[in-house]
This record gives structure tokens, C-alpha cells and sequence, in this order.
């Protein structure tokens, strides 16, 4: 087997221009790949006929670009036109899609293959990939613990090289936390970057597409790719057009960073917060100044998000009634009944307790004493980050409170599993652009990640300094054979 | 039976007439085979998201302006959810917590006193899709998924079923006046729901309300509400009382019929649309959009009493609104307006039913009526003569002049040509003179059929009969 994919994009693409090798030579590789690591269950439906078939195209085309040719993994909450799109659950196992999500025409725009569609948990809602109708997916350095979610397979196949390129979904750390239990990059851009027309929706105001790749500067090549406005999303917005690799490289010296104080609190694994230590006096070194603040209400942002992402769930998820598409319960003595066992029986058991709770929570003057209380509050949460931005270039942390746990662990905890995320959330609550990326590794060779967090539209500045601290760190972040078994 | 006072409410859906649906770029229309005019946005597909069409933004603010209301300038959607499978989201964009309009109010006419009916608030929504029960199944056509809509609410402020009628009868013509809507109850475009209460003083507090859902027609307004006030008053002497609850009017029975009680209230779950942002209006915009705005019935009223035009005709134009917006267009001009409205509502009316046409359709520019119109005032024209040439006014391009030698219509005016005529026929008839003379009123008669006949037809009339009647006279006491 071919190991082309595991050489840097532009490497890869060198090879591609000299026609050393052909694009079909990378999606064999992949599909090679994937068969090898079947048993991570990395995917829900691959793309091999149609990968091939475009393969062969391009390979008589002009290599155009740095993106020509690359095999992209897209996780299963994104519309692929004629290629089942299920969000993991039984609801949608023979749903295909009619149109394009716009990121998907973006990437098609620009030559990349879809390889597959990556498992992921039940319509994005988990932190482990265990809610998946289609199984667990498992961590590549070590087969017993879970790869993070709700991107897991995303992750995982990143990890596992099978593709230089990922689109996953993030709404509450959905990217950032598998990057971290990984060891891969993942970036949630700033909400409104990137068009959700044609991302099924799990919490409209949160979710956002994001790049997940083995390395910085990729991510950037990646983002390039995917953000711009749509006609299509109002939530999307105009910005003028920028190349986010341009920092990249730059001195870092003169940097201004803040660490917010609960980032490195107590509950926080203590091999993460001394590998962050680590980072942090390298960056003193180079020239940063590094600062620990308070910003008002950070520690409340879990409570905010059950309450947001589950009333909006509740609401979106309201369509998946068997009527026009996806699993109906057949010969319903009535409508109630349709609408009964259709939901029972086509959705999972997270999903329906998040919509239980988010009707629940939207009931009556329930609206009134949570879900408008906690729109005030995440209001406030966005002021205090912009304020910490009038005085510092970016926010760092760690991205998780833990390193990659054991599956079935914590299955049935639906709190523990949200307490996970209570530093990736944050961010998404204030709909800043935030980054995870590796910064070494723990008791077992287990990936521990950084969170760089970024004031909105400033994706440049946070792959700026990732990208120093990459290079300087200078991990193998390649799974080994011997890692993946304890 | 007791005396009661009778509260009532109105609630109006009105589909507002865009070239689009609300939230996607499909087609809205009535009538198209079922389910022709959808796309994934309407169906509420995975991953679909709204997007918001300006022009629906614009007619609302166009309603608001016509109803008196005052226009918010900062706005958001809610997400009313509720399972139903004429609603594909299971939810329904609408306006609940920042209407668009409120505080407005509609006048009108009882007993000859001006009432002001107030209206609450008016909000932007999507209307559902159809769907039509067939024994074990129910067909559901998204045609209609997505169309815009307002809602216009009244306070509890109106007291007859004939002042609802009122309400709703002026309503329709504002809305239809300002091009908001085309206002066919019978279509669907436009749906009226009333709620009523009895109680017998000022003093106590409300009855118990019903609401009357779906009513179909403008009459059946008037009708249902008198049906169910009487309903409420028999069971209320009688010392029963009943629930609050929903019922509907039967054109079969003329009478309401009980859809359901209500248990407790309804609950949607509202809560701020999420994937539409906060819509802001600018002075400049509203000022635009209110720019548009054609005239409106009463202020049509006000210029056709200027014009001294009568008021069975102001009535009928203002009926007829194609022929009053053509009238309009002449305001300027200086001609006889008694003429040109007898004009419109008669022949040209007469003849556009029956051809099934839009005086736009016709060759009847403003330039060819004014010049009819004179031509009828100065009595070149007789009501006979436009009868017969009407379908070449409507259908030709040539001139009226032209057409009218073409008919050999000459309408002969030249005095000293009738004179000519006149006396020539006296010369030729001296008993009728004579017998004119001696006071016999028909000889005149005969002597102008001599005319007509002499001329074909081609005299005025009129000014024949006028010259005829001078030249006897003279004779008379030449005698």
C-alpha cells in the first residue's frame, strides 16, 4: 500500500503536477486505507464508484490547484446530492439527498473527491460517537477508547490519514473536541462564515462547517475553500475575501494572550494543563505576553447550551415526521400514531431525550424564565469575550477537561457526557472562531489538544499562532501499529 | 328572549399577492395541478433554511399603512411549533412577539356614523399546505406551503354581526385597492375567523367566547355570527352554560357547528427564529413602499364628489376598481364627468363583461374616450350612435372621426345645413304646418320622423328638433 497521503498536501500535490502519481493513485490509497481501518467504522456510506469515476476525469484535466484531486471525508450531517446522507440515525438510513449542501458544490467546485460519508453521533448530539445508529466509532490510538464526537469518524479517518481533508459540524465543540482525543487539527469558524444551507440542522444559531486536517496550514488551505455568503442562509454574511494562510509563518513576537482563569481550573486532567504550561512558556519565550482573566459567566455556558441547543432541536427536528421522507412506521391507525412510533422508533435514545428536555424547556413560561433568559446571558457571554479582545490577540486553553476515555463509559450519564464540552461550548455560545489542535501526549500515548480562540472573522490570527506552535512542538502525530493496543 | 350585548372579534389570513413564496424562490400561485409549485424549502427538507422575499416585507408595510397601523422598525420571526401534516416543519414561521404593525384601525360606515374598528396587531406568516380528507386518506398539496400571509387582529371592539360584515367588507376593498391581495374568499386568499361573546350589561364581564373558524364568505360573516349569538342567548335564558370553544359555519344547515373544546390553552412553544436575523426597516424603505400606494376608496370618494360625479356612480366605480383606476387617469382633464362615468359603467361596461376584457385590452386609449366623451357632451353623439359604433371604438384604431364616416354616422351639426333640411321638409308638408299651427303637438313629431328620414339618420337630433320647433314657431306667429 501506497502511503502518499500521509506526505504534506503540497507534496502531494508536487507529485500530482510532475504526474509522478495520478489523483486515482490517492483514492485507491484511500479506499485501501479504509478497508484496513474498517474496524474504527470511520464511515457510514462510501463514495467508491463515483470517487473512481471522478478520479479518472481529473486525471486528464490540468492540476489547477493545491486542493486538485484531494480525497475529502464529509461527515454524514452534510447534504451530498445522490449520496445517502443519514445523521446517523435510523430516521434518515435511506435518505439521498437531491441537492448539494453549498459547502459540498464549494469543494466540487474546486476538484476535491468525496471518499465517504463519516459516521458521526445521532444528528450530531454526543461527545463520544457512541449515539450513532450505525455503531461506535473508535479512537485510531487506541481501539478501546472513543474517538470524541459528535465528528468522531471524521476525526478518526484524519488521524488514520485515509484523507488529507474533513468537513465536520461543530455546535457545541463537535470539531474541536475529537480533533484534541485525535491528535488531528479541527477549526469551528465564526458563526455566519460558512453557509449551513444544506447542514442538517441540530441547533441553528450554533452549528457551524468547519475544516478538520492532520496539520495547520492545511486547515487554512481548507477554510479558503468553504466561507463566503449564501443566498441561501441568512445567517451567513458578507466578508470581504481572504487568504487564511497568509500569517502563517509570521513572528508571533509582541502577541498579546489571555488565558481565562476557568480554563485551568482543578477539574481539569492535570497532564493537560501541564502540556499547556509547556506551551505557554514556549510562547513567553518567543515573545507573547500571557495573561489569565475572568470573563463573567464562561462557567454557565453548559447550562446555556443545554437549553439553547436542546429548545432548538426540539423544533428542528419537529420535520422527521415519516410523512415526506426518511423511516415512517407503517399501517399507523392514525395520525397520532404516525407521529409516535415514526419518532420513537427512528430516533435514538439521546435524541429523543434532548428533544423531551428542549419541548420541555420551551413549554408554557418555560420560554420565558429559560430559553429567553439564556439568550440574554449568552448575549452577555459574547460582550465579556469582545471585551477580553479589545486587549488581547487571542484566547488560549486546553480544548477538552479530559484525554480520550474508554467507550461505553459514561453511556448513560447524560450530564457527564455535556461537562466534556464545557470549554469547547463557550465558544460556540459567543460565535467566535476557535481552533484545536495537538500539543503532545499523555500516560499511554494519548493526544491531548489546545483550544486557540479568536475574536469573530480572525481564523487568520488563531492558524498564525497554531501554526508556530506545530512547527515548534514538531510532534508524530501518525497512529503507530504498537499504539493501538493497550 | 333578553336583551344581550354581543362582543366580537376578527381575525383575517390574507395572502399576499408575491411572485414567490415567503421563505423560498417558489412559485405562488392558485390552481396549478397539486404539488407543482414546491421545492425542498417548502417541504421543510433536511438541511433546507429559510430565506426571507423583500417584496412580502413590503406589502405588509403597504397593509400597515392602509390600516392605520403603526409600522415596527425592528422585527423578529417565532417558530410556533405544533404537529399537524398541512405544517411541514412541524412549525410555523410566524410573527408572535414583534408584529409588524399594531395599533391601527379600519373606519366605517353605520347608520350613517363613522365607527373606527380597532385593529390589535398585524404579522407576516407562512401560510400551510392543503390538505383534503378522503375517507381513510388525507392528500396534502404544498402548492400552497409557504405562501405569505398577514393576519390582521381586531380588538374585541365590534357589537353587530352586520358592523363584522362591515369590517370585512372594507377591509377587502383597502386591501384590494392598495394591490395587497386579490381578497377571493372563495379562493382561499382570503379566510376570516371571528370570535364572540354575549353578556347582558356593559358592566359584567365577557361571556364565554367562540371562536368560528374557516368562514367561506362575506355574507356567511353576518350570517354565522347572528346564528351563534342566538345560539349563546337560547342557552343563556335558559340558564345553561357551555365551554369555550371552536366551531365552524355549515353552508348546508346555515347554522355553526362544534369542532371542539377547548381543554387548556394551546401551546406552541414560541420561540425566536433562529435562522432568520432580526429584519430592520429604514425610513427611506418604508417611505418608498408607502410611495406606491394607489389611491384608496374614500379618498376616490372625495376627487368623484369634486367632479360632481353622482353618487350611484361613485358607488359603482368604486366597485369596479380596473374602470375607476382608468378613470383616475383623467382627473386632469376637462371634460364632463357625468358623461364619463355614464360612459364607463354603462356601454364600455356592458361591453368588457361581455367580451370578458380589460379596458387596458381595448383600443379605448385615454385619448380616443376624452374625445368621445366631448363628442357626446357637444351632442355630435348620441347615446344611439355610441351603441352602434361601441365594438369599433373598442376593437379599431382608426380615429372616431374616421369611424364614424365609415358607419355613416354624420351626425350632421352645421346649423345652417339643418336649417336647410328643416325647411325644406316645411315646405314640403304645409297641412302639417298647418296642423301644427292649429295646436296639434304630433304633427312636430311627424315632421321630425320626415327629417330623420331625409337625412338618414344623420342629424343631431336634437338640434334638429330644436330648429324645427323655432322655424313652426316663427310661422305661428308669422300666421
Amino acid at each position: 500500500m501506497t502511503n502518499y497521503l500521509n506526505l504534506p498536501v503540497k507534496e502531494i500535490n508536487e507529485l500530482l503536477k510532475k504526474k509522478e502519481i495520478k489523483v486515482i493513485d490517492l483514492i485507491n490509497e484511500s479506499f485501501e486505507k479504509i478497508e484496513k481501518n474498517k474496524d474504527l467504522n470511520c464511515f457510514i456510506t462510501l463514495n467508491k464508484e463515483e470517487a473512481i469515476k471522478t478520479a479518472e476525469e481529473l486525471d486528464k484535466k490540468e492540476v489547477d490547484s493545491l486542493l486538485f484531486g484531494m480525497p475529502i471525508i464529509i461527515k454524514d450531517n452534510i447534504n451530498t446530492k445522490n449520496l445517502r446522507t443519514t445523521a446517523a440515525s435510523k430516521m434518515l438510513e435511506n435518505f439521498i439527498p437531491i441537492e448539494d449542501a453549498d459547502v459540498i458544490k464549494k469543494i466540487k467546485d474546486k476538484n476535491m473527491i468525496i471518499i465517504g460519508k463519516a459516521n458521526m453521533d445521532e444528528f450530531a448530539m454526543g461527545s463520544s460517537n457512541q449515539t450513532s445508529y450505525f455503531g461506535p466509532v473508535k479512537n485510531p490510538w487506541n481501539k478501546t477508547l472513543v474517538p470524541g464526537g459528535s465528528s468522531g469518524g471524521c476525526a478518526s479517518s484524519i488521524s488514520s490519514r485515509i484523507a488529507p481533508f474533513a468537513l465536520g459540524s461543530d455546535t457545541g465543540g463537535s470539531i474541536r473536541q475529537p480533533a484534541s482525543f485525535c491528535g488531528i487539527v479541527g477549526l469551528k469558524p465564526t458563526y455566519g462564515r460558512v453557509s449551513r444551507n444544506g447542514l442538517i440542522a441540530f441547533a441553528s444559531s450554533l452549528d457551524q462547517i468547519g475544516p478538520m486536517t492532520k496539520n495547520v496550514y492545511e486547515n487554512a488551505l481548507l477554510l479558503n475553500e468553504i466561507v463566503g455568503p449564501s443566498n441561501m442562509d441568512l445567517t451567513s454574511i458578507e466578508r470581504e475575501k481572504e487568504d487564511f494562510t497568509r500569517l502563517i509563518g509570521e513572528d508571533i513576537k509582541g502577541m498579546k494572550i489571555a488565558i481565562p482563569k476557568f480554563y485551568m481550573n482543578e477539574n481539569i486532567d492535570k497532564e493537560i494543563r501541564e502540556k499547556l504550561e509547556s506551551v505557554i512558556n514556549i510562547l513567553k519565550e518567543n515573545g507573547c505576553t500571557i495573561d489569565y482573566v475572568d470573563i463573567a459567566y464562561i462557567e454557565q455556558c453548559v447550562l446555556l447550551y443545554q437549553i439553547i441547543a436542546m429548545g432548538e432541536a426540539s423544533s428542528n427536528l419537529a420535520r422527521f415526521d415519516g410523512i415526506r421522507y426518511g423511516y415512517s412506521y407503517e399501517n399507523p391507525k392514525d395520525f397520532d400514531d404516525l407521529y409516535l412510533k415514526t419518532r420513537k422508533i427512528g430516533f435514538g435514545s439521546e435524541v429523543k431525550r434532548r428533544i423531551m428536555i428542549g419541548s420541555y424547556l420551551l413549554s408554557g413560561d418555560n420560554a420565558n424564565i429559560y430559553y429567553n433568559k439564556a439568550l440574554k446571558i449568552r448575549n452577555a457571554v459574547r460582550n465579556n469575550f469582545l471585551k477580553v479582545f479589545q486587549d488581547y490577540d487571542l484566547i488560549i486553553g486546553p480544548t477538552t477537561t479530559t484525554k480520550a476515555y474508554p467507550l461505553g463509559k459514561d453511556l448513560d450519564d447524560a450530564v457527564k457526557s455535556f461537562l466534556d464540552d464545557i470549554l469547547t461550548i463557550p465558544v460556540n455560545m459567543a460565535g467566535l472562531p476557535g481552533m484545536s489542535l495537538p500539543i503532545g501526549f499523555g500516560r499511554c500515548h494519548l493526544p491531548i489538544g489546545m483550544q486557540i480562540i479568536a475574536a469573530p472573522f480572525n481564523e487568520a490570527q488563531i492558524y498564525k499562532l497554531g501554526s508556530f506552535i506545530e512547527k515548534t512542538l514538531n510532534l508524530d502525530l501518525e497512529p503507530k501499529e504498537g499504539d493501538k493496543d493497550e | 328572549m333578553s336583551n344581550y350585548l354581543k362582543t366580537i372579534g376578527i381575525e383575517v389570513h390574507v395572502e399576499l399577492k408575491t411572485n414567490t413564496k415567503i421563505f423560498s424562490n417558489s412559485t405562488n400561485g392558485y390552481g396549478k395541478s397539486a404539488n407543482s409549485l414546491t421545492n425542498l424549502v417548502d417541504l421543510g427538507y433536511p438541511g433546507t433554511l429559510p430565506t426571507l422575499n423583500k417584496e412580502v416585507v413590503n406589502l405588509a408595510i403597504k397593509a400597515c399603512k392602509v390600516l392605520n397601523c403603526n409600522i415596527r422598525r425592528e422585527m423578529y420571526f417565532d417558530r410556533k411549533n405544533y404537529f399537524y401534516p398541512d405544517n411541514p416543519k412541524n412549525y410555523q414561521i410566524t410573527q408572535f412577539r414583534t408584529p409588524i404593525g399594531y395599533d391601527g384601525y379600519v373606519e366605517i360606515e353605520v347608520d350613517g356614523k363613522t365607527k373606527k374598528i380597532e385593529i390589535e396587531e398585524m404579522h407576516i406568516e407562512e401560510d400551510t399546505c392543503k390538505s383534503t380528507h378522503r375517507k381513510n386518506v388525507t392528500l396534502l398539496d404544498f402548492n400552497r406551503a409557504g405562501v405569505p400571509l398577514i393576519e390582521i387582529v381586531t380588538k374585541p371592539c365590534i357589537e353587530t354581526p352586520e358592523e363584522a360584515k362591515l369590517y370585512i367588507e372594507k377591509l377587502r376593498s383597502l386591501l384590494l385597492y392598495a394591490d395587497i391581495s386579490d381578497c377571493k374568499m372563495e379562493e382561499g386568499s382570503m379566510r376570516c375567523d371571528a370570535n364572540i361573546s354575549v353578556r347582558k350589561h356593559k358592566e359584567d364581564p365577557f361571556g364565554t367566547k367562540v371562536e368560528i373558524k374557516n368562514i367561506g364568505s362575506i355574507n356567511n360573516v353576518k350570517l354565522s355570527l347572528e346564528k351563534e349569538s342566538l345560539r349563546q342567548i337560547e342557552l343563556l335564558d335558559a340558564g345553561k352554560t357551555f365551554k369555550e370553544q371552536t366551531r365552524r359555519f355549515d353552508n348546508k344547515t346555515n347554522d355553526t357547528v362544534l369542532m371542539r373544546v377547548k381543554e387548556t390553552g394551546n401551546d406552541y412553544r414560541y420561540f425566536p427564529e433562529p435562522d432568520i436575523p432580526k429584519l430592520v426597516l429604514t425610513e427611506e424603505q418604508i417611505e418608498k413602499v408607502i410611495n406606491t400606494i394607489p389611491l384608496l376608496p374614500d379618498e376616490r370618494v372625495k376627487l368623484y364628489k369634486e367632479k360632481n360625479i353622482s353618487d350611484v356612480n361613485i358607488k359603482k366605480l368604486i366597485q369596479n376598481k380596473p374602470l375607476s383606476d382608468y378613470l383616475n387617469t383623467l382627473l386632469d382633464s376637462n371634460i364632463d364627468f357625468t358623461v364619463a362615468s355614464n360612459l364607463l359603467l354603462g356601454d364600455i361596461s356592458k361591453y368588457l363583461n361581455e367580451n370578458e376584457k380589460n379596458i387596458y385590452d381595448t383600443t379605448l386609449t385615454k385619448e380616443r374616450f376624452i374625445d368621445l366623451v366631448n363628442k357626446i357632451s357637444d351632442k355630435t353623439l348620441t347615446n344611439k350612435n355610441v351603441k352602434d359604433i361601441l365594438d369599433k371604438l373598442m376593437e379599431e384604431e382608426t380615429s372616431i372621426d374616421e369611424i364614424l364616416k365609415k358607419s355613416g354616422i354624420q351626425n350632421i351639426k352645421d346649423k345652417s345645413l339643418i336649417e336647410e333640411i328643416v325647411e325644406k321638409i316645411i315646405d314640403a308638408n304645409p297641412e302639417s304646418v298647418e296642423d301644427y299651427i292649429n295646436g296639434h303637438d304630433r304633427a312636430l313629431k311627424y315632421l321630425m320622423g320626415q327629417i330623420m328620414k331625409e337625412t338618414k339618420g344623420t342629424v343631431n337630433p336634437q338640434l334638429a328638433s330644436q330648429t324645427l320647433q323655432k322655424s313652426l314657431e316663427k310661422r305661428k306667429i308669422l300666421n
